[in-house]
């Protein structure tokens, strides 16, 4: 019985310190919203303010009449989305080459894929930012796209999942039928591997998102910039002179990650949990 | 990986036909399979490599035509205060982030593993941190570090202690970034730690158990072995950030004033080597200098991983 | 499902050229400059008066699309990177008078507005404005906008509080020297605790070196940092932290700006452009503030061009544009707007100018930028002089902020542009 009880408590305990930990990791999305529903002298008065108040729709509309948040938006969704098909594409097809086929070479070229991983882009940032000028990239969105349509780490996560995953009788058994290198990929490899590019999908799709120094320098046009350019834009501008609109603005920003996430929370998390394990 | 790369690169048709033409034929299509991220790599990886050290030989500004500087530019990184203060700044802010990171998120995962009821709610509201913006997040940590009206600060006088300036002493800008990184990354080790603790087989428990040992024993003799190729593998993934660590200080950092936007605030204090590298660079027009940054960015990088990986590795002989 | 293996190559094609197709086009479409009947204009916050922009759109709108962006962070360091990646160039650029001689060295990238006949509106401009705009070369690059004379701001209720004069020629009259000026802010300290003078001790620092007719590096490329005029200028920034009646906060941040809404920082030694700031800052210090004579003489900070760069393909039509926008009645408009204080002496007769601003109580502040104004010193201005003026105010503010030694600081910050000025070929 006593034995019992101490079980409880220990569990009532451990519940406890959870909530915290749960608490610690939810209040600053709390304190956004106390943040941008005051006004700026509001905010720069003490004490601290820590319930709502009434001024998000004020911030709001200065934030829209600011910056074209949506048009920067829609440019976060243009790179993130294009970049994550291209990724998809390109990386699964050359991983399911490495995966699944010998031919001359390949030890070379695999063990190059592994140096690249390595190689920081900031050792290539000048370069590029040359070459797109000279592209007439620079400023648009296709300076973001193109030199992360493919990547290293992609083809990698991809190779190891599909090694497992798809089964060689799978394969001879579709050569056999007369199915070509792209139909076997098309019809056999990719079937079996799809919850393997949710997962590479989701993760490419978060990182593009997020991605904020080479944007910063690439988006020279400050009409036409990602999400997050156009936040640093507004918190350089504005940051000391209507607070609450930039934290408006933070706070929106988060929204659509938070649903892409909502919606495939279990997938991530099942996800990456595997992926670290393997 | 390694069976893969034992095999013997070619199959038997290859070797019975010896002319390579023929072989080039037969795979071409997975030559092109594999292709555009070679295309790719070259056009925006292996010739830029190739140019950045070009440039980091030539004094330039990016506008005007390239002057020869041989290894001038190398020579002055070398005594450069800045360039190794960006450097000492970049390993305290990964140090000050990642141990207690680590050490939290291995915590919350012993906990969740133990507590049955649940379970998804946690996972899921401990993840929500990793799924935001950091621009955004930066910019809300910004105003909970303000000295006047940010809520640590209150927090601190309500329990009657001093306020302290977050945002301009060199260890007030050092522990908010690094909060900043332990707040987005501890919940995502966690649930990284937990399935590794799922992997671990309950007989070892059980047999730990029949011979009697406590809580903490079993946790340093079963748990920490078990985990250690997870350990591995967070503490690679958080070093390989953690040194190129950017957005974070850019934007907790930046201010109004007609100044850098890449100083790393008072004392460049919270200026890491990446940071450095963009101020050099971008604003101040130096892509010669600052490609010889970016080279010696890289170099402190294998360093730091070479020293990193051969502790862990001794410590695991042990 | 068919799916042949051209096709799918083809697929995939098509997609990497839609998506790129989609960012060229969601990227204007143009790479450089603009179409003429579209012309770009770049500035910052305050830089221009939003009357005059306001105007010149509509004046000019049968002509062209006159498009102003507000530029925000680190202005010139956009300008320049946008310049390197040779897209979406603006055609019309403001450039800020502390970047300026670092601008001449790539006089290049800009028309010389000698050549679209700028040399007939000479007389109606400062000379020593005007001559700011040319390079070596004797390109012109900037059309003048401002200058910057430097006043003392002060809230007045809370100087009165703590006992210190308050009408705006009291202060002009008894805080006249630095020394004068230190000692009130020790008294305001006393009586009111937590209220500092000065932001940052920078403030003393620049403005005491843009007070004298010397700088950083000189005519013969020539490293003069190290000199007496510097070494003063120290000292007298250090005597004020020493003192204590700087704050250790950071201008430009949400902190800063929050304590002088509290009348926490009840005091700014600034130029005539920041009323602007003032006002869009902390627009609920209405009625609180004051201007007055600094002390000792009055300085120049900043005070802007407007360039046209060569990227323009109307240049003709953008001169028209900005000689408008920089006449003497504009210059006065934008004296209303944002307190850019005219380069045009025209201006200084019209009513605009002398209108009572509400913002500081009814004062005409022109009765003290106006004096200021003539008095100001021209200081040679190096194109290097940023790159080795830096660390001296970095080290300064380590001074100020961060609490280091002095003497530490100074020797750091002389071994740092020692090597800067080896680096830049500029003799030491």
């Amino acid at each position: 019985m006593a034995s019992i009880k101490g079980t409880r408590s220990r569990g009532i305990a451990l519940h406890a310190v959870l909530v915290v930990g749960l608490l610690l990791s939810a209040f600053p999305f709390y304190w956004a919203v106390i943040m941008s529903t005051h006004t700026t002298s509001e905010i720069f008065s003490y004490p601290p303010k820590l319930l709502p108040s009434s001024h998000f729709l004020q911030n709001a509309r200065s934030l829209f009449d600011n910056i074209d948040f949506f048009g920067s938006m829609f440019n976060s969704l243009l790179v993130a989305g294009s970049v994550t098909f291209l990724v998809l594409f390109f990386d699964s097809l050359a991983a399911f080459v490495f995966a699944k086929f010998q031919f001359p070479g390949k030890n070379v070229l695999f063990a190059l894929l592994m140096v690249i991983f390595m190689v920081p882009a900031q050792l290539s940032a000048i370069p590029q930012f040359v070459i797109m000028a000279k592209l007439g990239w620079i400023g648009s969105m296709t300076a973001l796209i193109v030199p992360a349509a493919a990547n290293a780490f992609g083809i990698f996560w991809m190779r190891q999942y599909m090694k497992t995953a798809i089964h060689d009788e799978l394969l001879d058994a579709s050569r056999i039928d007369g199915a070509n290198f792209l139909r076997q990929y098309w019809h056999v490899a990719l079937p079996v591997v799809r919850p393997g590019l949710a997962f590479l999908g989701i993760f490419t799709f978060m990182g593009q998102w997020n991605d904020y120094a080479w944007p910063l320098i690439a988006l020279t046009n400050p009409d036409n910039v990602t999400l997050q350019v156009a936040l640093s834009q507004l918190n350089g501008t504005h940051g000391t002179t209507d607070y609450g609109m930039v934290m408006t603005g933070a706070l929106l920003a988060l929204v659509p990650l938070l649903i892409v996430f909502a919606i495939g929370a279990r997938q991530i998390i099942g996800d990456l949990a595997k992926g670290a394990i393997k | 990986m390694a069976t893969a790369l034992d095999k013997p690169p070619v199959t038997v048709e290859t070797v019975s036909t010896t002319r390579p033409r023929t072989g080039f034929r037969k795979y071409w299509h997975l030559y092109a399979a594999i292709s555009p991220f070679y295309l790719l790599f070259l056009c925006f990886g292996l010739i830029p490599v190739g140019f950045s050290l070009y440039v980091s030989l030539h004094r330039w500004d990016g506008l005007g035509s390239m002057e020869w500087a041989g290894l001038s530019q190398y020579q002055y990184l070398l005594g450069d205060t800045d360039f190794w203060n960006s450097v000492g700044n970049t390993i305290i802010i990964w140090a000050l982030a990642t141990f207690p990171m680590i050490f939290l998120a291995m915590v919350t995962a012993v906990m969740l593993n133990s507590a049955v009821r649940f379970k998804n709610v946690y996972r899921f509201a401990y993840f929500l941190p990793n799924v935001t913006s950091v621009v955004a997040i930066a910019i809300i940590f910004g105003s909970v570090f303000s000295t006047n009206f940010g809520l640590v600060n209150a927090f601190l006088q309500a329990v009657g202690l001093d306020q302290v300036a977050w945002l301009n002493t060199p260890w007030g800008i050092k522990i908010a970034i690094a909060t900043l990184m332990t707040w987005q990354w501890t919940g995502y080790n966690a649930i990284i730690f937990l399935a590794g603790l799922q992997t671990i087989p309950s007989e070892l428990y059980e047999a730990a158990r029949m011979d009697g040992a406590g809580p903490v024993q079993t946790f340093f003799r079963i748990t920490l072995p078990m985990m250690r190729p997870v350990l591995l593998f967070v503490l690679i993934i958080s070093t390989v950030t953690g040194l190129q660590s950017f957005s974070e200080p850019q934007v907790l950092l930046q201010t109004t004033a007609n100044d850098s936007t890449y100083a790393g605030g008072p004392g460049h204090s919270g200026q890491t080597m990446v940071l450095y590298f963009f101020q050099q660079t971008f604003d101040n027009n130096d892509f010669g200098y600052g490609a010889a940054v970016a080279w010696g960015i890289f170099l402190v990088v294998i360093i730091f991983s070479i020293v990193n990986w051969r502790l862990v590795q001794r410590r695991g002989e042990d | 499902m068919r799916l042949s293996r051209r096709g799918l190559l083809r697929a995939g094609l098509a997609g990497t050229a839609a998506t790129a197709l989609g960012g060229l086009t969601s990227g204007c479409a143009v790479p450089t400059g603009s179409t003429g009947r579209n012309m770009v204009l770049w500035y910052w916050d305050g830089g221009l008066g939003d009357t005059v922009l306001k105007n010149a759109k509509a004046r000019y709108d049968s002509n062209v699309d006159l498009e102003a962006i507000k530029i925000g962070g680190y202005y010139r360091s956009k300008l320049i990177t946008t310049m390197a990646g040779n897209a979406h160039v603006p055609d019309i650029a403001g450039l800020k008078g502390e970047d300026m001689a670092s601008y001449l060295p790539n006089a290049n990238q800009f028309v010389d507005l000698r050549t679209l006949g700028a040399e007939k509106y000479k007389s109606q401009y400062l000379d020593w404005k005007w001559d700011q705009g040319i390079a070596d070369d004797g390109t012109m690059v900037g059309f003048p906008i401002d200058c910057g004379p430097v006043a003392h701001y002060y809230q007045f209720a809370v100087f009165d509080k703590a006992g210190l004069p308050y009408e705006p020629d009291d202060v002009s009259k008894e805080l006249n020297t630095w020394e004068k000026f230190f000692a009130a802010g020790e008294q305001l300290k006393k009586r009111i605790p937590g209220t500092y003078l000065l932001s940052d001790i920078n403030a003393v620092f620049e403005n005491v070196v843009q007070q004298g007719s010397k700088r950083y590096v000189d005519k013969d490329r020539h490293f003069i940092g190290d000199q007496q005029h510097v070494r003063d200028a120290w000292a007298l920034a250090v005597e004020a932290k020493r003192r204590r009646i700087v704050s250790d906060l950071v201008s430009g941040t949400p902190d800063q700006l929050s304590a002088v809404q509290d009348g926490k920082l009840p005091s700014q030694l600034n130029a005539s452009w920041a009323t602007s700031d003032l006002k869009t800052g902390v627009p609920k210090t209405k009625g609180r503030w004051r201007v007055a004579q600094m002390p000792v003489r009055p300085s120049n900070n900043g005070g802007s061009f407007l360039s046209i760069t060569k990227e323009c393909r109307e240049p003709e039509q953008a001169f028209q544009i900005i000689t408008w926008i920089l006449n003497a009645a504009n210059q006065a408009q934008g004296f209303a707007d944002a307190g850019l204080f005219p380069s045009t002496p025209a201006s200084y007769e019209l009513k605009t100018l002398r209108q009572p601003d509400p913002f500081f109580g009814g004062q005409v502040t022109m009765d003290v930028f106006g004096p200021a104004a003539q008095k100001i010193t021209v200081a040679y201005n190096s194109p290097f002089d940023i790159a080795l003026g830096q660390p001296l105010k970095d080290e300064i503010k380590n001074v100020g902020v961060l609490g280091k030694d002095p003497k530490k600081a100074w020797s750091d910050a002389m071994s740092k542009c020692r090597r800067i000025a080896k680096h830049l070929g500029v003799s030491y």
